[in-house]
């Protein structure tokens, strides 16, 4: 992403703005998309929630939806292991994701790439796959209990079916994401100011902390931001490896609109869903904004 | 670098494929077929009826598409219906399984062909308890039943009435595991049994059009308070498997000994070795789990109307039905006379005297939201 950016600010001024009609061109077709696909249904969303037709054919703003959301126990719970999952998740992501790409970013030879061919693969697995594999392997009388069996010990405690599934299943998911935009970060640290440090006797958490972080934390940002939104919203995996309550909004909202037959309730949700999105996307925003302006 | 922005491209690439709308028109002779079902249907309509169908009426083809649910069939009936509003090609003709009443007023717009007035052939075969509308016909049924692991539990001790279940799941704790009830129809009709017998035993009780709020509240009330009682003693002290076939699965890898399972599911597990041969099946005796047959419409102004009657009379021979109990372990829709005299002594012990069933539409809907929100979440399960 970085080198993105930086490629962008070296193009000389005078051919920036020749080619600016093209590129406003090339941008129309995604922003018309985005337009069409996510903003309109979005407003679309909350005018029909809170500008709401009544038996009588009379329609007035009306936003008992909401207020039903906000005083439903059930409502609340199902949104409040949505950000437990969201939390947990992201920090997980961060404990796992950065000492690899750390590990990427600072050595050579041929394992390294087999250990980043190996943090990719989630990437091309479909999470439907995943998901079965994962009963299989940490479901009960699964895989991993036929090996503890074997050595003599205890079965495990499955998460299937309990919160926990849905974390395993989204951060193992999202491993690729995170481990590329935090290398591609950690290639703007320069060798040599490493080098420059170790030289004056900074030992390796110092260089880690005073050196490496100040220059990734940006990226750390983007990371987290872009798989903070994938795991709030996720469905397949919350669905097949969750508890059936609470749910998280997912899964939720696609069994208010089919199963419970009551669109402005699953409409409801969707707008709550996205208004917490948009934190996050903020977020990004914000860092991507910083990073520009530099 | 390099690698990776290949990587990242060739993943672009790939997406952007699957991402590309299809556009697709209705063929002449190309039957456009809509299933809410299982797979084991789709597998038994791939492997024997299409190749059947097709050889005996050379020109036609059937084209077999998955609609996901019933909620997808009936968005598919809906554009029918705007298609026939606007005189365009609905591009559907034959749903395997749907509701004649659903997408309300598809009857009234002519979408849905008079099946008894469509001049089929073995059209008086059909089980007359079986009919529910002249716009639908029933071809198949199959029931709720309780799969048991035989190595565990004796089948003289098998539970033969709900009592007796009860008594077996408080017993024998973690080894009883249904799915919740919007997410496959044993897990659904399981917890609609539990209805029944908060209520009287009576499935005459409820009908499609008396649902009402205070009536539902009061009879599904009953039926939480049990199935509340028993959920601290199900599988993973009161988890719920999240499907028919996860059901399945727990019960194939012995982590529980009992679960409620379609017939025809499991006949055909057992069959394919999905579930081992000492599975046993038991049906309780004082009211029967709910099971239903599955009835099939033909769009009016589908492109291939004629053809798509065809395919029903087709699914009414004795081939078909024959196959629907042999290959599906299903039971037939024609009335037993009309089955072969061996396979009618083969599957006695499934034919069964009365289906109960339980009517959709609002009650569905109520059943779905209450459950979730009385009986899921009312255990502790951190312990």
């Amino acid at each position: 992403m970085s080198e993105f950016v930086e490629r962008a600010v070296s193009v000389p001024a005078e051919t920036a703005a020749g080619r600016r009609p093209i590129g406003l061109l090339l941008v129309a077709i995604p922003v018309f998309l985005v337009i069409w696909l996510v903003i309109w249904p979005a407003i679309n969303a909350i005018s029909r929630t809170i500008w709401r037709t009544d038996a009588d054919g009379n329609s007035s703003f009306d936003l008992s939806s909401y207020a039903f959301f906000f005083s439903d126990r059930y409502s609340l719970d199902n949104l409040a292991i949505t950000l437990w999952t969201t939390l947990v998740c992201a920090v997980l992501l961060l404990v796992i994701c950065l000492p690899i790409a750390l590990y990427l970013r600072f050595s050579h030879g041929r394992l390294p790439a087999y250990v980043q061919a190996l943090a990719i693969l989630p990437m091309f697995v479909p999470s439907i796959i995943l998901a079965f594999a994962f009963i299989r392997v940490l479901g009960p009388n699964g895989m991993v209990d036929i090996l503890l069996n074997a050595v003599g010990l205890p079965k495990i405690r499955t998460p299937y079916l309990t919160p926990w599934g849905p974390v395993i299943g989204l951060v193992w998911d999202n491993i690729p994401l995170t481990v590329l935009i935090l290398l591609s970060g950690l290639g703007s640290v320069a060798n040599q100011s490493i080098e420059a440090a170790r030289d004056v006797g900074a030992n390796t958490l110092r260089v880690f902390w005073h050196i490496i972080l100040p220059r990734i934390s940006n990226s750390i940002l983007v990371a987290l931001s872009f798989s903070v939104l994938g795991i709030f919203s996720s469905f397949t995996l919350p669905y097949l490896l969750g508890p059936a309550s609470p749910e998280m909004l997912g899964p939720f909202m696609q069994r208010t609109l089919r199963d419970v037959q009551d669109p402005i309730g699953a409409m409801t949700q969707a707008v709550v869903a996205f208004g917490f999105c948009i934190l996050f996307g903020l977020f990004y925003v914000r860092s991507v904004a910083k990073n520009r302006g530099k | 670098m390099k690698r990776r922005t290949f990587m990242m491209s060739a993943a672009g690439a790939a997406a952007g494929l699957a991402l590309a709308p299809r556009m697709s028109f209705a063929a002449k002779g190309q039957i456009d077929w809509y299933t809410s079902s299982d797979t084991n249907i789709l597998d038994f309509w791939t492997n024997i009826v299409k190749p059947a169908f097709e050889a005996a009426n050379p020109g036609l083809k059937l084209n077999l598409v998955d609609a996901g649910d019933g909620a997808g069939i009936i968005a598919i009936g809906e554009r029918a219906i705007a298609a026939k509003q606007t005189n365009a090609d609905p591009q559907a003709d034959f749903f395997e399984s749907a509701d004649a009443l659903l997408p309300a007023g598809a009857i009234k717009a002519g979408v849905y062909t008079n099946i008894k007035a469509a001049g089929l052939s073995n059209y008086s075969k059909v089980n007359p308890l079986a009919i529910e509308s002249e716009y639908s016909l029933p071809y198949r049924g199959s029931q709720v039943l309780l799969a048991y692991d035989t190595t565990k539990l004796k089948p003289a001790d098998a539970p033969k009435t709900w009592d007796a279940l009860v008594t077996w799941i408080k017993a024998n704790p973690g080894q009883f595991v249904y799915n919740r009830p919007d997410k496959g129809g044993s897990g659904g009709n399981f917890v609609r049994r539990a209805i029944h017998q908060a209520n009287g035993l009576d499935p005459k009780a409820f009908k499609v059009d008396n649902y009402t709020p205070e009536f539902g509240e009061e009879a599904l009330g009953k039926a939480w308070k049990l199935l509340a009682d028993i959920a601290p003693h199900l599988y993973d002290k009161g988890a719920y498997s999240s499907g028919n076939t996860q059901s399945l699965q727990l019960l194939s890898q012995g982590v529980v000994t009992m679960i409620p399972v379609w017939s025809d599911q499991v006949l055909q597990a057992i069959e394919q070795g999905v579930l081992p041969a000492e599975t046993g099946l038991v049906q309780l005796q004082d009211l029967a789990l709910c099971g239903g047959f599955t009835r099939s419409v033909v769009i009016e102004n589908g492109a291939n109307r004629e053809a798509s009657l065809k395919l029903a009379d087709f699914m009414l021979s004795e081939e078909m039905q024959s196959a629907i109990l042999t290959e599906l372990g299903g039971f037939p829709g024609v009335s037993w006379d009309h089955v072969s005299e061996d396979l009618r002594k083969k599957f006695a012990d499934i034919i069964p005297k009365t289906i109960p069933t339980f009517p959709g539409g609002k009650w569905e809907a109520a059943i779905n939201d209450g459950w979730y929100r009385h009986v899921a979440p009312n255990v502790d399960r951190k312990s």
